[in-house]
């Protein structure tokens, strides 16, 4: 109790050192006044009573220090004296603080950024219960990824022991919903095995989770079809409302009950998939397509490991298991397939899996560019802490010990660190969100909860003391050393030289660095250039695509459509079609099936009606009259459709060149007759009338075209999914609200999900790339920035220490030529240096990027030599200045200067 | 010849402070050096000085509290006074004190 409140008013002391000391003088002057008078009352005189107060008083200093000592905290108090000298210093030279200080701060900003993304993308575990035991099940075939069809995944679930409960999940981001009277809408649903919530050890917020009962299909549930909503969709759509547990909702074409809410903080079990509702699998799943040996599956499966089973004995017991549900099966090759039991702490992996790899190349980045802005602030306190040698070793000659200069020189790093590092943090809040919206998944909107945690705070906090180390503790050490071997010697050469040391090969180390961050830069430049001169065979600029689905109620699956609702439903897209097309400011528009970059991969077995033995496969598309046109595609012989290519007419068809060359090489195709066979049932036969130009069709960097085959939505009404319209620059946004207009005043079941361009969804491809380039880029220039601010000054110091030497050498008749030469040589030695550190470096950098590129090898001559020459370059352009000034030394000047 | 004044034992000075200010009430650092050089009647060499970091120490402890005042020569000046708990410490020290006093006057006597 006593320590403590002595130790509370010791700190209370470090803050009013000021007032304390005039409050002790007071006293102490009250003291010795009194004292005087009791002398002089005793019969001294007043001068000889003054000092006698003086010695009955004792050592006025003396007392003063022990009563400091003993006000405050004595380390502490030191400490702060460092620092507000620290910050006279700085203030003293606010260039130098800014630019070390603003290097800092994007070192530090863009190191917390990018692991804040890391973090919510690779490292931050689901909110459940030791999720460490978590495990994503991962079938995989001859090494692949393979997926488990539902009867397998039953069978597996049924006889496994080394998992304490296996669930699937099979997410829905666009789920059909509708809530008691109104319009349906689309939620983002996740379909479950019921015994997810326990699995994952989690209890509601309100009402109860879905349980093993909720899926199940053998009646015992009685019919009745359960949902938990998210917390976040409580409140927002349903104000937190308490009575929510008992309100139904319609989701194909079932009645089923709320009967709670999931805790607040678990938002899913994926990073940046956040399920509004939860439903269980199977009630909500065909019947028929779960039993289906090859039909149902699900975007993924998860465990927990029963106690003391390790993954590797999960792993073990699941391949053996399902490679003898497999031969049961008749499945010829059951050893061709394994599943792999991977840490599931994180949950399901589809953005770590697309985003895991980029992201740890982003971090070596940053890392990079974190040390280089570090060694910058390092070399200029080793710059200037030279310019201040004689006051250093004028205070190590007055006493000071080495411990108390580091201490000093290093507490000014600190500060600087300090200062950078919050200022840094600021700089990551700012822009973290920006950062992670460049992690996408084409198909749905991810969120992340890029949010500091414990470990984002860590690591910042981290980050800053190693920025504090390096910036601050080394120069310090150094100088000190320096300080303390040469003593005040005049001509403190030896001195700078050691600091000089340091200095080069810390600017070598920056520029090896920023070679391999340039190279980076340069190699996914290379690549996106090579990615955007690929002709991708259609015109993506200019064209709005909404991506929608017909939700107009109708067969369920495995039951063919009825004439009727195929009349009826041509009918509509023939009316949505045509209204397109009179959108003013549209060229050309359609609907189509699948459409183009839409990510899917079809293939339909077709039947040459004049040689059944020929049967090819190929991806077929159903689309509207002007789908050639809306998407640029170019017919090279015979035509398109028209608006007369309906039900009813000759059935026709357009194919591209690779079917073509696949099928019918040296003969002409149009005319030829070509069948679908679908279900083992050869179908009326279309006649080839177009010819197409080959193009990409869901991925730029295809290597090979593969065959296509275009009907007319008229003759063959598949459900569209994809509307599209060509238009001019400028006018995408006000076309794409019209067509969305268009789309909900034709039909409301037809439902709109996400309205895009053509072009966005082919960039969307390249996303990981461009996050890459975009990153490393900046950063590129940056690091070559900061590597030339520390060359020049480096250099521009160094000559400012020669001028006496280069005076002497100019009044020796040395050429002023030869003077600047000599300079940009020094310049050229330390960038040749570094280009020896700095290759090796940038070549296991590419190496790393190789899954990133297209066009170029890792060792592509012309990023590395570019990088290079860059570097060169800035390395002489850094020296420009200096090596200038050196050879405008005047000899006069600098030599009477001495 | 009278002894020569010892140095104040370690330890004894913050005593010396609780029980003067406890018996004479509020002073101030003058006053109360000059009270215990009073009572020492010349066998105590304190700088009077070094009353003040233990004036420090005892108020950081919560024994004494201060007040500002004026002096008898108008100045301004720190008049301290013993507080409650200050009164609790007193009376065990000087217990303790009393003990340890007993204690070394029977092993002195044993002695000679």
């Amino acid at each position: 109790m006593t320590a403590l409140r002595v130790l509370a008013a010791r700190v209370r002391g470090l803050w009013s050192r000021r007032r304390g000391d005039a409050e002790l003088d007071d006293d102490i002057q009250a003291h010795l006044d009194l004292l005087t008078e009791e002398y002089v009352h005793r019969g001294l005189s007043r001068d000889d009573a003054r000092a006698a107060a003086r010695r009955a008083f004792g050592g006025v200093e003396r007392m003063k220090e022990t009563y400091r000592d003993q006000r405050g905290l004595r380390f502490v108090a030191g400490l702060m004296q460092d620092a507000r000298y620290a910050g006279r210093m700085l203030r003293r030279d606010p260039a130098f603080t800014t630019v070390a200080v603003a290097s800092l701060a994007l070192g530090i900003g863009a190191s917390t950024a990018a692991f804040s993304l890391f973090n919510a993308v690779v490292l931050r575990p689901l909110p459940v219960a030791e999720s460490q035991q978590l495990v994503v099940l991962e079938p995989q075939r001859r090494g692949g990824r393979f997926v488990l069809f539902n009867p397998v995944f039953e069978a597996l679930r049924r006889q496994q022991r080394t998992l304490s409960g296996v669930f699937a999940v099979s997410d829905e981001p666009f789920l059909n919903v509708t809530f008691d009277e109104s319009a349906p809408v689309y939620v983002r649903g996740s379909l479950v095995s019921g015994n997810y919530f326990a699995v994952l050890g989690l209890s509601p917020a309100i009402g109860r989770l879905l349980t093993d009962r909720d899926d199940d299909v053998s009646g015992a549930s009685g019919g009745a079809c359960a949902a938990v909503i998210s917390h976040q969709f409580w409140m927002r759509r349903f104000d937190a409302s308490p009575d929510v547990p008992g309100r139904t909702l319609r989701v194909r074409e079932r009645v089923c009950t709320i009967v709670g809410v999931a805790p607040a903080e678990f938002v899913g079990h994926q990073q940046g998939y956040a399920p509004d509702v939860w439903l269980p699998l199977r009630p909500l799943t065909d019947r028929k397509l779960l039993e289906s040996p090859r039909m149902a599956f699900f975007s993924g499966v998860m465990g927990r490991l029963a106690s003391r089973v390790d993954a590797a004995r999960a792993e073990a017991e699941l391949t053996t298991l399902y490679q003898q549900i497999l031969a049961a099966g008749r499945d010829p090759h059951p050893a061709d397939f394994r599943i792999h039991v991977a840490p599931g702490a994180q949950g399901l992996d589809a953005v770590r899996r697309q985003f895991g790899a980029p992201l740890t190349i982003v971090l070596a980045l940053v890392g990079a560019v974190l040390l280089i802005a570090t060694v910058n602030v390092a070399n200029l306190l080793l710059a200037r802490g030279a310019a201040r040698m004689p006051e250093l070793s004028t205070r190590a000659a007055l006493g000071a010990g080495r411990g108390r200069l580091v201490r000093q020189l290093a507490t000014e790093g600190s500060v600087l660190a300090l200062l950078g590092g919050l200022l840094g943090i600021v700089l990551a809040w700012l822009g973290t969100p920006a950062l992670a919206s460049l992690v996408s998944l084409g198909y749905t909107t991810i969120t992340l909860d890029v949010s500091a945690d414990r470990r984002v705070t860590a690591v910042a906090a981290a980050t800053i003391v190693l920025a504090a180390l390096l910036a601050g503790v080394l120069p310090a050490l150094r100088l000190s050393q320096a300080t303390l071997r040469t003593g005040m010697a005049r001509d403190g050469r030896t001195t700078i030289g050691h600091a000089q040391r340091l200095t080069r090969a810390l600017v070598a180390i920056q520029l090896a660095l920023s070679l391999l961050l340039v190279t980076a830069a340069g190699l996914l430049l290379r690549t996106m250039r090579h990615l955007s001169g690929i002709d991708p065979g259609f015109q993506p600029a200019h064209v709005v695509l909404l991506d929608v689905r017909d939700e107009t109620p109708g067969s369920s699956f495995g039951k063919a459509d009825t004439a009727e609702e195929k009349a009826e439903r041509a009918a509509l897209y023939r009316t949505l079609d045509d209204r397109l097309n009179a959108v003013p400011g549209v060229y050309a528009a359609s609907v189509s099936w699948l459409g183009l970059f839409g990510g899917s991969d079809l293939w339909l077995p077709l039947i040459d009606v004049d040689r059944p033995e020929n049967r090819p496969l190929a991806r077929v598309d159903y689309v509207s009259a002007r789908y050639f046109d809306t998407m640029g595609m170019q017919i090279l012989r015979g035509r398109g459709f028209s608006d007369s290519d309906r039900e009813g007419t000759d059935r026709v068809a357009v194919v591209n060149e690779a079917l073509l060359r696949a099928r019918f090489s040296g003969s002409d195709a149009l005319g030829r007759r070509l069948a679908l066979d679908y279900q083992g049932e050869q179908q009326r036969p279309f006649t080839i009338v177009g010819i197409v130009r080959d193009s990409k069709y869901n991925d730029l960097r295809e290597d090979r075209t593969n065959p296509m085959m275009w009907v007319p939505l008229a003759q063959a009404p598949f459900r569209a999914t994809s509307v599209a319209l060509r238009t001019q620059a400028g006018a995408e946004s006000i076309v794409a609200r019209r067509a969305e207009e268009v789309l909900r005043s034709t039909d409301p079941h037809l439902m709109l999900r996400k309205t895009t361009t053509l072009s966005a969804r082919v960039d969307q491809k390249t996303a990981r790339e461009r996050l890459l380039l975009g990153l490393s880029s900046g950063f590129g220039v940056l690091a070559v920035l900061l590597a030339g601010v520390g060359l020049y000054g480096t250099l521009a110091y160094a000559v400012s220490r020669r001028t006496r030497e280069l005076g002497v050498r100019l009044a020796l008749g040395a050429q002023r030529h030869a003077v600047l030469r000599m300079v940009l040589a020094d310049a050229l030695k330390l960038a040749a240096i570094a280009l020896v550190v700095g290759v090796p470096l940038a070549l296991a950098t590419a190496a790393s990027l190789r899954a990133f590129l297209f066009g170029v090898t890792p060792l592509d001559p012309t990023a590395l030599v570019g990088g290079c020459v860059v570097l060169v370059v800035a390395a002489l352009l850094a020296a420009y200045i200096p090596a200038r000034r050196a050879a405008a030394v005047d000899p006069i000047v600098a030599l009477r200067w001495e | 010849m009278a002894p020569l004044p010892s140095e104040v034992p370690y330890g004894t000075l913050d005593l010396m402070v609780l029980k003067t200010l406890k018996v004479m009430g509020p002073l101030h650092g003058y006053g109360l050096a000059r009270r215990i050089e009073q009572v020492a009647e010349g066998s105590l060499a304190l700088n009077q000085g070094t009353i003040y970091p233990a004036l420090l120490r005892l108020e950081q402890k919560g024994w004494i509290a201060s007040e500002w005042g004026t002096s008898e020569t108008n100045r301004r000046a720190r008049f301290y006074s013993i507080t409650r708990a200050g009164r609790r410490q007193l009376a065990a020290e000087a217990d303790s004190w009393a003990r340890t006093v007993a204690l070394m006057a029977r092993l002195l006597e044993e002695d000679s």
